[in-house]
């Protein structure tokens, strides 16, 4: 395994072409752009989260997810600890969830970060359009807001 | 009375796929058939689009291989441009399309078929996924999480995405490589070396315990096709297409992508949306072929790199005409992607590589134009008609998947002979009759496209498999 080590690494999911489902590339960027200066925090966005993000899963010390949600109510951002999964006999070779992912990270390299949260927005609507929904659109700067509280908090527990 | 057994839906497969398995009043197989149940329609929303969309248009076909059909669409496009690519574009496509292969190659390996091949075919299903080789095996897990992460880096580098990157457009590519680009990737080359021997180390031990699989996994005499040098060394992005027969005679050489049509024709089957692709002059289904790592190993003389030639003899060594058992194809597939990784390092030290000069412009200067190249399937070709302005009149692509298809349906026909007996089958050997089309690793988000009426057939089963209903259009 490569010796890189990010203190926070804020992975994010999403397609920007299904409307909220661009919450996470949205917040990804940012993240990008909020801690560009800042060589703790490393910010990775794809429209997955696919096993070839282990290693960096498996490098970091604190994890944050970051993805829209669609079992709650439309602009709720949620945010909750996320263990390794353990049943894993439901996977596809393209897309695995955040439990999914520090399972295979334990499994690999016998590591797994020491935080692992995953933040989501509700999904109001995900129809084959860029942008967001009203609900979404206004849910987006708290979710920013708890992004940084939780960066903030993994990067300096005493804080 | 006859029973059917069918399994819906293959799993650890690109793309959605059924099988069929038809038994007699003894309980033997008498047919079955392969059935790719996607429609994509690609060819047919694309006409009116200008024929320069069509490079990130086409990609969009697949999230494995979209630079496959980018290299091939760009190829088309230049067709209709006149135009030839700079000399370094050339090589940096070059690297792009083997970085993919790598990446693909190393997904089909190490996700797809490893399950089965490391934990064995008659394993839990619940642990026969790439979990249950990360725990078995957890040194192959990382090796091809590397090889996969190699690929994708290489890509997202050049292209600035790692899946539908924009960086090939007609005339070449849209950014030179830099001089800290490319020290990056070389940095990454010995990592990869070392996933990829372990990869070919690791299946060398294990294949000897599938003989019985070697010997049924569409395990017959076929014509090979692919691309190839003039020096018969194997060629991914240029060269013209050899077709040889059982024995390894050439049948036909020097087919360029203009002279496609000519000879490679398609066929169509009334229970399947993927197209049974033929060499014109011997008929169908006489003249159908296997693309692919298989084909490509059997039709040429060297890789051109000191280790993958290495790796190519002892692959010849394993028969003494061509080498007939699909199950090769994942060793071939392995020693391509070590080609892949040699011939990346090889085309970084072209001292013409980082030159600014990428991409050539024209306009319209034909009205029709073909490209063709070789994605990890197999042979893809993309193929465009278009009027004065430069809007796709038509559009045809012939993709790996449907040069394989007859030969897919073949082997799943042959395996469910050999695992399927008096209307008796266990998990282990449902699993076997997927296995075969594993072997090809067909992409079917690709091989679904129009042509005329679309053949639909729902068959509706009781519990115990016999057939209660069906309806046809």
């Amino acid at each position: 395994m490569n010796q890189t080590f990010n203190q926070c690494l804020i992975l994010a999911c999403g397609n920007t072409l299904r409307e909220d489902d661009g919450v996470g590339p949205f917040l990804a960027q940012w993240a990008e752009e909020h801690w560009r200066d800042d060589p703790r925090v490393r910010v990775l966005c794809d429209h997955q989260w696919t096993p070839e993000m282990v290693e960096e899963v498996a490098q970091a010390e604190s994890v944050i997810f970051v993805d829209c949600a669609t079992d709650c109510e439309a602009g709720l951002v949620r945010t909750m600890s996320v263990e390794p999964a353990e049943d894993n006999t439901k996977l596809s070779t393209h897309h695995l969830d955040a439990g999914q992912l520090l399972a295979l990270s334990q499994q690999l390299y016998g590591a797994i970060p020491r935080n692992s949260l995953l933040l989501t927005v509700g999904a109001g609507s995900l129809e084959l359009r860029e942008g967001f929904s009203e609900v979404v659109d206004k849910a987006l700067p708290d979710a920013s807001r708890i992004l940084e509280e939780a960066v903030r908090r993994f990067l300096d527990p005493s804080d | 009375m006859t029973q059917t057994i069918t399994i819906d839906p293959v799993t650890r497969l690109e793309g959605h796929g059924k099988i069929t398995i038809y038994l007699n009043d003894q309980g033997d197989v008498e047919n079955a058939q392969f059935h790719v149940t996607q429609v994509r329609g690609f060819e047919k929303f694309s006409q009116g689009r200008p024929f320069y969309e069509m490079p990130s248009l086409t990609a969009r076909i697949c999230g494995i291989c979209p630079v496959s059909h980018l290299l091939a669409s760009a190829k088309a496009c230049e067709a209709i441009m006149s135009v030839r690519i700079p000399h370094t574009a050339a090589q940096l496509r070059r690297i792009l399309n083997l970085a993919q292969m790598v990446q693909s190659h190393a997904l089909s390996f190490f996700h797809l078929s490893s399950p089965d091949l490391l934990l064995g075919m008659e394993s839990d299903p619940a642990q026969r996924h790439i979990f249950g080789v990360a725990a078995a095996r957890p040194e192959l897990g990382r090796a091809g999480i590397g090889l996969r992460r190699f690929g994708q880096h290489i890509i997202e580098l050049l292209g600035t995405k790692r899946i539908h990157t924009g960086w090939v457009v007609p005339g070449g590519v849209t950014e030179p490589l830099s001089a800290a680009k490319r020290d990056e990737i070389l940095a990454m080359l010995p990592e990869a070396y070392a996933n990829v021997s372990l990869a070919l180390a690791a299946y060398k031990q294990i294949a000897d315990r599938f003989q019985q699989e070697i010997s049924v996994f569409a395990n017959f005499p076929s014509n090979y096709l692919g691309l190839i040098n003039e020096d018969e060394s194997i060629e991914f992005n240029d060269g013209a297409l050899r077709l040889i027969g059982p024995t390894g005679d050439t049948i036909e050489n020097g087919i360029t992508a203009q002279r496609f049509t000519e000879v490679i024709g398609e066929a169509v089957e009334n229970y399947s949306y993927t197209k049974f692709v033929y060499y014109k002059p011997l008929g169908y289904p006489e003249g159908s072929y296997r693309v692919g790592p298989l084909a490509r190993l059997n039709i040429v003389k060297s890789m051109g790199t000191p280790k993958a030639d290495q790796e190519l003899v002892e692959f010849k060594q394993l028969a003494s005409g061509p080498v007939e058992s699909s199950f090769f194809y994942h060793h071939a597939r392995l020693v391509e992607a070590l080609y892949g990784i040699e011939k990346i390092e090889h085309i970084l030290a072209d001292p013409q590589i980082l030159d600014t000069h990428v991409r050539a412009t024209a306009g319209v200067n034909r009205l029709e134009g073909a490209g063709q190249i070789e994605a990890p399937r197999g042979t893809l070709s993309h193929h465009y008609k278009v009027d004065e302005n430069g809007l796709i009149t038509w559009a045809n692509l012939v993709v790996a998947t449907g040069h394989n298809n007859n030969a897919m349906n073949k082997g799943v026909l042959q395996a469910a002979k050999a695992y399927v007996k008096d209307g008796k089958f266990s998990a282990g050997a449902l699993n076997r009759v997927e296995a075969v089309i594993r072997t090809f690793d067909p992409c079917l988000s690709c091989s679904t496209h129009a042509f005329g009426q679309m053949p639909l057939a729902m068959t509706l089963l009781s519990a115990d498999g016999e057939v209660v209903d069906r309806v046809i259009r």
